[in-house]
């Protein structure tokens, strides 16, 4: 199970963010009032614009937890208002920001790369990104390196005043810098392509937006440089302008979940909020995100647990390569759970959505799973009984058989030998010898012979064998064998049934069905007697164990219409 | 006499070691489950196996199942079993595949020392004992066309005897009649029943228990 950064542990982080980042742009102000350059408010732009994508990112960030573009952007900001150090006139910091004042283009195709899960899918977008960053960090060596000369700013790093170098570290850098755009370009193309119609309506104004940006600010650059140097300033506005604009464009197109599958997801809103011909949650889900393999678990508080639809316990396995949870709550406290096919679904946001969404309806239909695991408990711990209870019989009628008895058979042996000829003896072998006999029966009723040595079948035609009145046998063949509980139950079905019949009905005719419909039990047992039976007593008992086999016992007996005893005992 | 004697409970096989020695027998082995007797018959070829029905491994019917191949693979080889409880349909496999030496025994019959030791030396001499109980059981079982009703109580006492293995001469002596008039109910059953007349006894059980067993 993957942890996401709850509220409580990403929100101290945010402020902190927010807190240094909003510092750092109030210090590069004043650094930027103090220094030489004009005018200060087209200046002021550089933390201006920081401050918006830095705002931008931690917005998303907050929103979208699971989502990196919020961190990217954040960065973004961050480097945004280190390029702006580049005017402050101070020599140490004009070479820092000399060095990274390409970069935000290089986020910039970063995050047209990364939207909208903020991960870089594929390896031709990781190299551009890659190739991105190349251009702006590496290839830029040369502007500070040998670069400017007497009109640009001196920097602390220069090595050399070589024009000509330097223009050619130019060119070089706007060449890499078209071919990272190119490819940019084509990637986004073939991805546009592929998407699906709602998806490719977000998509296509912010990928092109996002790439004009990008492919204006340097085109602008070398025409303020090489045909109209009058007009620098405004251009230069245009081009921060036209940067700041990308964090606002994407967060805003990320929060109002314009990525992926929004209208999917408002769908399933609609869904669930449909009068009529609503579907279950989880079809629903299934519907929405594609994938038919998706499932909801439930969390159960006491004890706690996790089980699925029908209240059974289930096992939460952890996040694999090909399963994936998202975790579903209402303020903080865990509801269910949504597992899916990470395969299908590779945006964990979209499913992270889509859980909001529904926390309500899953929380609901959790009380009814919360119902029906609290019976399925209850049956389990019923079933538990009835199973210590035949173990408990096992037990007592294999000590009274191997113990108490061989001991009795033993002593009537001995008082047997000594009763040659003594009278006394010969009363104590008797007795011994009731005793014994007394207690075969007693054994024998706790748990029969025939039931532990042949099964039930065996055991019914000894019962039957044992009856005064002929009982028409009906014995479908057993496929394979029976589970212990259920064997033990049929047969008191059987005996009870019978022993009811000769005690009660003053039946002339007996008939005993078993089959196994379904590969369960079916025992049916019907006399013509007197009828008016009812489900008390032996029967009563008998219904509960069956109950709790998840099985059921009728009992039809209209008064003179006979006795019909069925029993219905699923075997799995 | 050879024997060998299988029986989980080491106190009862024990016992029956001890009884079946002071009555002059050879207890050649002992057994504590059906794989153990089984190769233990295969080893001595005892005279006879007394057995218990319900042994390990299974703890079910194994000791039946042993008494039955013995029986198949050991003709020679006597079997008396033993059981907390009698069922009818364990006698009628029993008798079915053979009644030449066999027996079916509650095993608190070992309490009655002398006419246990009694059973033994029948079956072990070829002879077909079968518990009362089952026979009770047997005779008592409702059927739908009666024969039995034609009979009298005596016998129905005669038939009962013939079931569980009983000679015409053991059975006179028990009912203190004559041999001869039990020759007359014994004709007098085989017509009632239509049953095929049997010279010998142990053919006599399994007419006689085939037709209780319908």
């Amino acid at each position: 199970m993957r942890l996401r950064p709850g509220g409580a542990v990403l929100a101290p982080a945010i402020v902190g963010m927010a807190v240094a980042l909003t510092a750092f742009a109030g210090l590069e102000a004043v650094l930027l009032a103090e220094g030489p350059y004009e005018p200060l408010w087209a200046l002021l732009l550089f933390p201006a614009y920081g401050l918006l994508y830095v705002g931008a990112g931690l917005l998303a960030w907050t929103r979208r937890p699971s989502n990196r573009m919020g961190a990217v952007i954040v960065a973004g900001g961050f480097v945004w208002m280190v390029a702006g150090l580049l005017n402050t006139g101070i020599p140490a910091l004009i070479a820092v920001g000399l060095i990274v004042s390409t970069v935000p283009l290089a986020i910039a195709v970063h995050l047209l790369h990364a939207f909208p899960s903020g991960r870089l899918r594929g390896r031709a977008s990781r190299l551009t990104v890659l190739g991105g960053y190349f251009v702006a960090v590496v290839l830029q060596a040369p502007v500070y390196l040998v670069g400017q000369g007497a009109e640009g700013p001196n920097t602390v790093l220069q090595i050399a005043n070589r024009h000509d170098l330097a223009h050619v570290g130019q060119w070089a850098q706007s060449i890499a810098g078209a071919a990272v755009m190119v490819a940019t370009a084509a990637i986004l193309f073939v991805r546009l392509r592929r998407a699906e119609p709602a998806r490719r309506r977000v998509l296509a104004p912010l990928d092109a937006y996002g790439i004009l940006a990008v492919l204006f600010v340097p085109i602008a650059s070398i025409a303020v440089q090489n045909w109209f140097p009058e007009d620098g300033l405004e251009l230069a506005v245009a081009q921060l302008t036209v940067m700041a604009g990308l964090p606002v464009a994407f967060v805003a197109a990320m929060l109002r979940g314009g990525f992926a599958r929004t209208e999917e997801v408002q769908e399933l809103g609609a869904l669930l909020n449909a009068e009529e011909g609503r579907p279950a949650l989880r079809a629903a889900l299934r519907q929405v995100l594609g994938d038919d393999s998706l499932d909801l678990l439930f969390r159960i508080a006491a004890p706690p647990r996790w089980v699925d639809r029908d209240g059974v316990e289930v096992e939460l396995s952890g996040r694999s390569s090909e399963r994936s949870v998202s975790e579903v709550r209402i303020g903080g406290r865990l509801v269910g759970a949504i597992v899916y096919d990470a395969t299908l679904i590779a945006d964990d946001e979209l499913v992270a959505e889509a859980a909001r969404v529904t926390a309500l309806a899953l929380d609901n239909e959790r009380l009814t799973v919360e119902l029906l695991a609290s019976r399925e408990h209850l049956r389990v711990s019923r079933a538990r009984l009835v199973e210590a209870t035949d173990a408990e019989r096992r037990r007592i009628a294999r000590d009274l058989h191997d113990g108490l008895q061989t001991r009795l058979v033993l002593l009537a042996m001995e008082a047997g030998r000594a009763a040659a000829g003594d009278q006394t003896a010969a009363a104590l072998s008797g007795g011994l010898q009731e005793a014994i006999v007394e207690l075969r029966e007693l054994v024998q009723g706790v748990v029969p012979a025939a039931l532990t040595e042949r099964g039930l079948y065996a055991a019914a035609v000894d019962l039957t064998d044992r009856m005064p009145i002929p009982v028409e046998l009906d014995l479908e063949p057993l496929p394979g064998e029976l589970p212990v509980g259920v064997e033990t139950a049929g047969y008191f079905v059987v005996s009870e049934a019978f022993s009811n019949v000769v005690k009660h009905a003053r039946a002339g005719e007996l008939r005993l069905s078993i089959s196994r419909p379904d590969g369960s039990l079916r025992i049916e047992v019907v006399d013509d007697g007197v009828g008016g039976a009812h489900l008390g007593g032996g029967l009563r008992g008998l219904a509960d164990r069956i109950d709790a086999l998840s099985g059921r016992l009728t009992v039809e007996s209209p008064p003179g219409g006979g006795t019909r005893i069925l029993a219905e005992v699923p075997c799995g | 006499m050879r024997i060998v004697v299988a029986e989980d409970q080491a106190l009862m096989r024990e016992g029956l070691v001890l009884l079946l020695e002071q009555d002059g027998a050879e207890v050649v082995g002992r057994a504590a489950d059906a794989p153990d007797l089984l190769r233990k018959v295969g080893a001595h070829r005892p005279d006879l196996v007394v057995a218990d029905i319900r042994m390990p491994p299974r703890n079910a019917d194994d000791g039946l199942q042993a008494a039955l191949r013995i029986r198949a693979e050991h003709p020679e080889t006597a079997v008396l079993l033993l059981s907390q409880h009698v069922q009818r349909s364990y006698a009628a496999e029993l008798v079915e595949q053979g009644t030449v030496g066999v027996g079916y025994l509650l095993k608190h019959r070992v309490a009655d020392v002398a006419s246990f030791l009694a059973d033994v030396h029948r079956v072990a001499a070829g002879g077909c004992v079968l518990d009362p109980e089952v026979v009770a059981t047997m005779m008592a079982r409702p059927r739908r066309d009666d024969l039995l009703d034609q009979l009298t109580p005596r016998q129905l006492e005669v038939l009962s005897l013939m079931a569980e293995g009983r000679s015409n001469g053991a059975i006179a002596e028990q009912l203190t009649l004559t041999t001869k008039a039990v020759g007359r109910h014994v004709t007098h059953i085989y017509e009632t029943l239509c049953l095929e007349p049997a010279d010998e006894d142990h053919r006599r059980v399994l007419a006689v228990v085939r037709y209780l067993s319908r």
